[in-house]
């Protein structure tokens, strides 16, 4: 038994794998559709006296529906998920008995960080490939390049997002702290995105990057927020194993 | 000495958990660490684990870190682990070739090894913690009251256990329960507000603190028995000790052992036990901590 086969294990065992699968599926699948349908569902709903019309709906419009969604509930529970792992010393006991077996802390956190990351980045993937399809029959197909580009981007940033969970729960030292405390600081970056010149600049601003290109962004305009995010994540990673040696239990 | 130290200190902020402890255990001893709640022992542990860090002193272990395990007082394992594989993440992370099955049975815990970790017992936990220390075949074993948490028999088979464990590791133990460190250690450390009262075997301790007395259980009644006893020039005190007992006071042992019998026979004592005071660990305890 390895440290890597534990964290599967976690995901596995604790249904964790399949919540984070099944948020980003669930999106993927409802996103397209919704947009394809809604000027039939708010028919329906009405009394008849209100007539709704909406223009018809193009391929970055149901792209942009999952990636809305994908980018708040989706992202929620990618938190959620990474600090239970990551905060491995939110229990004295158990927290013993891994930091006393290994020689540093970072043996601990590599698994527990590659693994929630990839766990994210199938969710994600698999969310994106689910609304791609539905986009493709139910509304028109996405253009290919520009959706790789956008899926690329936001795997980044998920990336971004762990490693951040990882920084946190170095410092701080709860479960729920870590989640909370790592939503708040993802959350003011994504506040600070909406200041002018930094909005290109800002890991945050990766997270919608797919339905925009899609629709028609440049994906040049995105590359700072690339630069800045792999070398935070990298940063992040350092930070989380410097303070996880420091902790003490 | 395989673990020393020269005043180990630890501060929390204003508060001094540990305050110059000069700690000397012997190699292949099984030494227990006692001491009243905040006396520092679990800090003292978490020192020697390299836990936390000391504020000022010196620690000297003479394995390497790796060899080294602790046992937390209360074990927790990720509840949808098996007992099984607790054991071979150990083995996995500390790089042995102990065999989990065997080290599951010496813990009792063969029948529960593919059980989820989540239905033991507070017992089972504390065993498969031991199991999980013991299968990365530590030379310097820590144990925080090891056996606080089990039922007797329990206690009985993690106390066989440490003690089979004396020549093949060191073995460093906190205990409250002192009769088990009296059973199992040879060597006893004292703690009271961060600083080590006594170090040493615990012959040492007890020796020069037997008391020159007998305790006495008799058939009722006793008081004419106590006022007789009262009234001999050897008996220099008699107190009852319990229901029908007498704890009776002399000048010397060596008198007693030849005058005591006659002197209850010719009180009219109807004798159920007779037997001198040797001093426990407890009594030494407590005169220490108090």
């Amino acid at each position: 038994m390895t440290l890597w086969r534990l964290e599967w294990l976690r995901l596995v065992r604790t249904r964790r794998l399949v919540a984070i699968l099944a948020v980003y599926l669930f999106f993927g699948i409802t996103g397209p559709f919704t947009v394809r349908y809604l000027g039939d569902i708010l028919g329906r709903a009405g009394t008849g006296r209100i007539k709704f019309e909406l223009p018809p709906p193009v391929p970055a419009d149901g792209i942009a529906q999952f990636v809305g969604n994908a980018s708040q509930i989706g992202l929620l529970v990618v938190v959620l998920v990474s600090a239970s792992a990551l905060a491995f010393d939110a229990r004295r006991e158990m927290a013993i008995f891994l930091r006393t077996r290994v020689d540093s802390v970072g043996r601990i956190l590599v698994p527990a960080l590659a693994v929630n990351t990839i766990a994210a980045v199938a969710g994600f993937v698999l969310g994106v490939a689910a609304t791609w399809y539905e986009t493709a029959v139910l509304i028109g197909a996405p253009p290919v390049g520009r959706m790789l580009i956008g899926l690329a981007y936001g795997v980044l940033f998920l990336a971004f997002a762990v490693a951040t969970v990882a920084a946190v729960a170095s410092v701080v030292r709860g479960t729920l702290a870590a989640a909370g405390v790592s939503l708040v600081a993802l959350l003011v970056l994504a506040v600070l995105g909406n200041i002018g010149w930094l909005a290109h600049w800002v890991p945050t601003g990766l997270a919608g990057a797919l339905g925009a290109i899609v629709r028609d962004a440049d994906p040049v305009d995105y590359l700072p927020a690339v630069g800045v995010s792999i070398v935070l994540t990298g940063l992040l990673i350092w930070f989380a194993t410097v303070m996880g040696s420091r902790r003490e239990i | 000495m395989i673990v020393s130290t020269t005043g180990l200190t630890k501060r929390y902020g204003t508060h001094t958990a540990l305050d110059g402890v000069d700690l000397a255990v012997p190699e292949g001893s099984v030494y227990g660490l006692v001491g009243p709640n905040g006396a520092g022992k679990t800090t003292l542990l978490a020192l020697l684990a390299g836990l936390r860090k000391p504020t000022a002193g010196e620690l000297t272990i003479a394995v390497a870190k790796r060899k080294v395990a602790l046992l937390p007082d209360t074990p927790q394992f990720d509840p949808w682990l098996t007992g099984r594989e607790v054991v071979e993440l150990a083995r996995g992370l500390m790089g042995v070739a102990a065999d989990p099955d065997r080290v599951l049975a010496d813990a009792g815990l063969a029948d529960a090894a593919d059980r989820r970790v989540g239905g033991y017992s507070r017992g089972m936990l504390q065993r498969l913690g031991l199991a999980a220390t013991i299968v990365g075949e530590p030379e310097v074993l820590l144990l925080d009251e090891p056996a606080s948490a089990l039922d007797p028999a329990g206690r009985r088979e993690v106390l066989d256990l440490i003690a089979r464990m004396r020549g093949h590791a060191t073995v460093i133990l906190s205990s409250h329960i002192l009769g088990d460190v009296q059973e199992v250690c040879d060597t006893v450390g004292v703690l009271r507000a961060g600083r080590l009262l006594f170090q040493g075997p615990i012959a040492n301790l007890l020796v020069g603190r037997a008391v020159p007395a007998y305790r006495i259980k008799l058939r009722p009644p006793t008081d004419g028995v106590a006022a007789a006893l009262r009234a001999l020039p050897w008996v220099t005190g008699v107190e009852p000790d319990g229901p029908d007992t007498l704890r009776c006071n002399v000048s010397s042992l060596a008198e007693a052992e030849s005058r005591l019998p006659g002197a209850l026979a010719e009180a009219g004592a109807r004798v159920v036990s007779l037997a001198p005071l040797a001093p426990d660990l407890e009594d030494v305890f407590l005169e220490l901590t108090s």
